[in-house]
């Protein structure tokens, strides 16, 4: 049977194959043409409520150029280049004041994803629990 | 216009109340001169009024009937502000192309109307006159709703883009699938089909209007492997995945039930039917905002009322009424599927469904200018003979904030269910991505599937299997809207 | 823009190419803003053929790798470099030399900061904002400052040095200042002379030209000179030539600036100030010039 070959697939381009560096710059200055401002952030968390993943700076409310926010891509990529690292765009017209674009612009090698544990209650009722295997392991150490 | 019945004119004090019989023109639910209030609740309705009866008088029916008036004159209307609460219809135009038939506007003072209560509402603008003899057919078409009385409604429990921030997805359509067989299914293959779609890459997956508790599957077995095949899928792709659990029941009572099993079992997402009744929706928005739990609306039954151009009411109206009760996704029509849906019409509703303020546009059906008072946005469902060959036209006429459902188109597709998420989704990624690039997606939509689908198997073979089909049948619905028209009262 | 095209051609169609990059109606527009500078002028027309010339070359497969499109702007204050820059940027663009085509301009408190950790942000902050356009730093020689051996001004340039030679694709840098201040500077940063390919020295305004300037800023503004007025104007440009602190272009700003003030005192101090024409209002008397401290 045909299965869904990755474990991983938050943001708004996870499907594709991976963005070139000339395809995140077409995607950021699309955000930038809509006057929105770029993030980018970094995590060893794939859990799917890791809502806060860590700035890698402020986000670019007066940049008019993509090549700006890839400078800071390449430069996270060379610290954190063994984790997730996502590009966002916030939106802070009314009535949105909220993130306009999601996407991962960087992967570990190696994902092992996540697990899912149960514990059964009255009735046949089950609790879930899923978690990153990564972060079994103490920071610093998860993705080697 | 103010066809014939001229020179009758509204009669005052101890004559307009000897008993009797009188005209409503006579009894002033006509008025010609009157301002609407920016307090007022206007109805826009379309008549055909009965050989004989003018417009003007059809009018004035439909205003009295649908406020303070009864066959005859009664004297206890002195003993009220009755100028106040009698419904003034004060404006009528012919129907472009229409010869029997008229838009009358009535207007309605707010305190006519029980605060956050569309059941209250709708008894009066739907109650009686729907039947009425003095007129052929009757169509509510659009109404302006006054800022004041929508701020006593609750609206959507959860909103468009607080939903988007607790799925963690932004910047392109969700993605869904109904399951089917729609009947018959037990809950173990239930489940089945909602696991392979979920971790295969859709959003969604949904529950059919009609799926409640039948023999065939009871609904605490329904919930209890859903959320399995929920758990599972997000677990497999580090993403939040939801499935519209239906707590549509005989009592609200059991529906409450429902929904409070579904939050013990952690879903994010629950569904009802239109059906219901609108005060039960009304209850469940309520239950859903303080639970935290998504509210999926499916308009099943609407049809029967909202098709035929000439009788009925408008979707857009639910719309409204829908945005108002507080429901968080509503059916509003693909344009391009096999369901009912003028392209400007789709337009008009979602727009009512998703703008913060809406302006007269009678190309889209929009009658009037409406400010939705920080009420919450309400996404779109796009259902029904939707498939993935038309994902350009899908998000050009429909957006980016809709739900596209592709039941049929996921769990049809040849090589098995998950293929058929993965083709979905890669179709409607690879479309956003042209979309942002400067591309002209609409155009070259084929092309970018095509391309999309070299490295992409499932794609490839979904687009063989329905890069045909389509759904050419003319709308029964479009805007009446012929910019010449000359408008006068 | 840097890579050489998949499918060269064997003819390019300069007079084609020209016209569609309007950069003739920007040099029309840099004649109508600015008097005189006909040398300036010069060079930049000399450089759009340049740019011009190379973009053709390219698409015929002759050339690869961005230029080198970092300038040095020298003059004295008031001669029209930013006026200049703005300009630039905007044939830059126009040419696909850069995207966005906007100018930042920033000076040594922009980009060093007081502490130690503060600069290395704040400079790339800059960069960030001006990636796209062109980066224009004034005075741009008080980035160094060789008597005090720790100042962070070092570490501004040494990222702005990598920038200009890594990223020529995403910036133009123009540095600005006094001509013999940006030599001694390029003396003890070389780094700076070797990525910088255009010299642009912007020379002071003959008192004729000056006098232009000053009308063009008078009609702009509508105010009319009497006769008497523009007899006293051409009197003063030389005096005030002679004085410190002369500024070109921006002391005759000044110096209207100051008429005008004396002229609405004037007519404020008039007994018949009820009755004011529009005249009066646009009128500079020679008695607004003269009361100057440049005559006294």
């Amino acid at each position: 049977m045909h299965e869904n070959p990755r474990n991983m697939t938050q943001g708004q381009f996870s499907f594709l194959p991976p963005l070139t560096d000339d395809q995140i710059k077409l995607q950021m200055a699309y955000a930038i043409k809509q006057g929105w401002a770029l993030s980018v952030e970094y995590t060893d968390d794939p859990h799917p409520r890791n809502t806060y993943w860590e700035m890698w700076c402020q986000p670019m409310f007066d940049t008019k150029d993509p090549a700006a926010v890839m400078t800071e891509v390449t430069e996270c990529r060379k610290v954190y280049g063994n984790m997730y690292i996502r590009v966002n765009a916030f939106d802070n017209s009314r009535w949105r004041e909220s993130v306009a674009m999601s996407f991962i612009v960087n992967r570990p090698k190696y994902e092992p994803g996540l697990a899912l544990s149960r514990t059964e209650g009255p009735g046949r009722t089950i609790q879930y629990r899923v978690h990153s295997y990564a972060t079994d392991k103490p920071k610093g150490e998860r993705y080697k | 216009m103010a066809t014939g019945g001229a020179g009758k004119k509204e009669l005052k004090g101890a004559d307009r109340y000897k008993a009797g019989v009188l005209e409503y023109k006579v009894m002033g639910y006509w008025q010609p001169d009157y301002v609407p209030k920016d307090t007022d609740v206007i109805a826009l309705f379309r008549i055909t009024p009965q050989p004989g009866v003018d417009a003007d008088e059809a009018a004035a029916a439909v205003a009295g009937e649908s406020s303070t008036a009864t066959w005859t004159v009664v004297w206890t209307d002195r003993l009220t502000a009755a100028e106040l609460y009698r419904a003034k219809a004060y404006r009528v135009d012919p129907v472009p192309n229409a010869p029997d038939q008229y838009f009358a506007y009535i207007a309605y003072d707010m305190d006519l109307f029980e605060g956050d209560s569309i059941a209250n509402l709708t008894a009066s603008i739907i109650g009686n006159v729907f039947g009425f003899k003095a007129v052929k057919a009757l169509r509510l078409e659009d109404m302006r709703i006054p800022v004041a009385y929508l701020k006593t409604f609750q609206g959507p429990p959860t909103g468009v883009m607080v939903e988007r921030e607790r799925l963690d997805k932004f910047g392109r359509p969700l993605l869904g699938a109904t399951t089917k067989p729609k009947l018959g299914l037990s809950g173990r293959n239930y489940g089945r089909v909602v696991y392979e779609a979920l971790k295969g890459g859709l959003d969604f997956t949904k529950d059919d209007e009609n799926i409640n508790s039948q023999p065939f599957m009871h609904w605490r077995d329904r919930f209890l492997y859903c959320m399995e095949a929920v758990n599972r899928a997000s677990a497999a792709t580090a993403e939040v995945k939801g499935h519209y659990l239906n707590v549509t029941a005989g009592t609200c009572e059991q529906m409450i039930e429902r929904a409070e099993f579904a939050k013990e079992l952690g879903s994010v997402i629950i569904m009802i039917d239109l059906v219901l009744g609108y005060s039960a929706i009304q209850t469940i928005s309520k239950w859903a905002r303080r639970n935290d739990m998504i509210l999926h609306l499916h308009r099943a039954g609407n049809s029967t009322y909202s098709r035929q151009k000439n009788h009925g009411m408008n979707f857009r109206v639910i719309c409204k009424w829908m945005r108002m009760a507080g429901v968080d996704h509503i059916h509003a029509g693909t344009v391009v599927g096999k369901l009912e849906g003028d392209p400007l019409m789709v337009k008009g509703f979602y727009d009512t469904l998703l703008q913060p303020h809406t302006p007269v546009a009678p190309e889209l059906g929009l009658f009037f200018k409406q400010e939705w008072a920080s009420l919450g946005k309400c996404m779109p469902v796009a259902s029904g003979g939707i498939h993935l060959g038309q994902m350009h036209q899908l998000l050009h006429y429909l957006g980016e904030d809709v739900i596209l459902q592709f039941g049929g188109g996921t769990i049809g597709h040849p090589d098995g269910i998950q293929a058929g998420a993965e083709a979905n989704r890669v179709a409607l990624e690879s479309m956003v991505q042209a979309r942002n690039e400067g591309v002209d997606y609409l155009a070259k939509g084929p092309e970018i599937l095509a391309k999309a689908a070299k490295s992409c198997k499932p794609l490839q073979h979904g687009l063989d299997t329905w890069k045909n089909i389509t759904f050419n049948y003319a709308s029964t619905d479009t805007p009446d809207y012929t910019p010449q028209t000359t408008t006068s009262r | 823009m840097t890579t050489t095209p998949e499918n060269p051609t064997d003819s390019f169609d300069l007079e084609g190419e020209f016209a569609r990059s309007n950069v003739q109606a920007v040099l029309d527009k840099l004649d109508r803003e600015l008097i005189g500078l006909r040398p300036v002028k010069q060079r930049i027309r000399e450089i759009a053929a340049l740019l011009l010339v190379d973009k053709a070359r390219r698409s015929m497969g002759l050339e690869t790798g961005a230029p080198t499109l970092h300038m040095s702007f020298t003059g004295n204050p008031g001669t029209g470099k930013t006026t200049v820059a703005l300009r630039m940027a905007e044939i830059l663009k126009n040419l696909g030399y850069v995207r966005q085509g906007h100018l930042v301009s920033v000076t040594r408190d922009d980009l060093v900061g007081q502490y130690i950790g503060h600069t290395a942000p704040k400079t790339r902050e800059v960069i960030k904002k001006a990636m796209g356009g062109v980066l224009f730093i004034d005075e741009a020689y008080y980035l160094y400052k060789p008597e005090n051996e720790r100042d962070y001004g070092q570490e501004a340039i040494e990222i702005l040095l990598q920038v200009m030679e890594n990223q020529r694709d995403d910036l133009v840098v123009i540095l600005a200042g006094y001509a013999n201040r940006m030599e001694v500077f390029f003396q003890s940063n070389p780094g700076f002379r070797s990525r910088i390919a255009h010299h642009l020295d912007f020379p002071d305004y003959s008192d004729v030209e000056l006098f232009e300037i000053a009308k063009i800023m008078v009609d702009a503004q509508h105010y009319v000179l009497t006769p008497e007025a523009v007899k006293v104007l051409k009197e003063y440009i030389p005096r005030r030539m002679k004085m410190p602190h002369f500024a070109n272009a921006r002391s005759m700003r000044n110096a209207i600036d100051r008429a005008k003030l004396r002229q609405a005192n004037r007519l404020f101090g008039r007994k018949d100030r009820t009755n004011l024409t529009r005249k009066d209002l646009t009128t500079i008397e020679a008695e607004d010039l003269l009361a100057s401290r440049v005559f006294q």
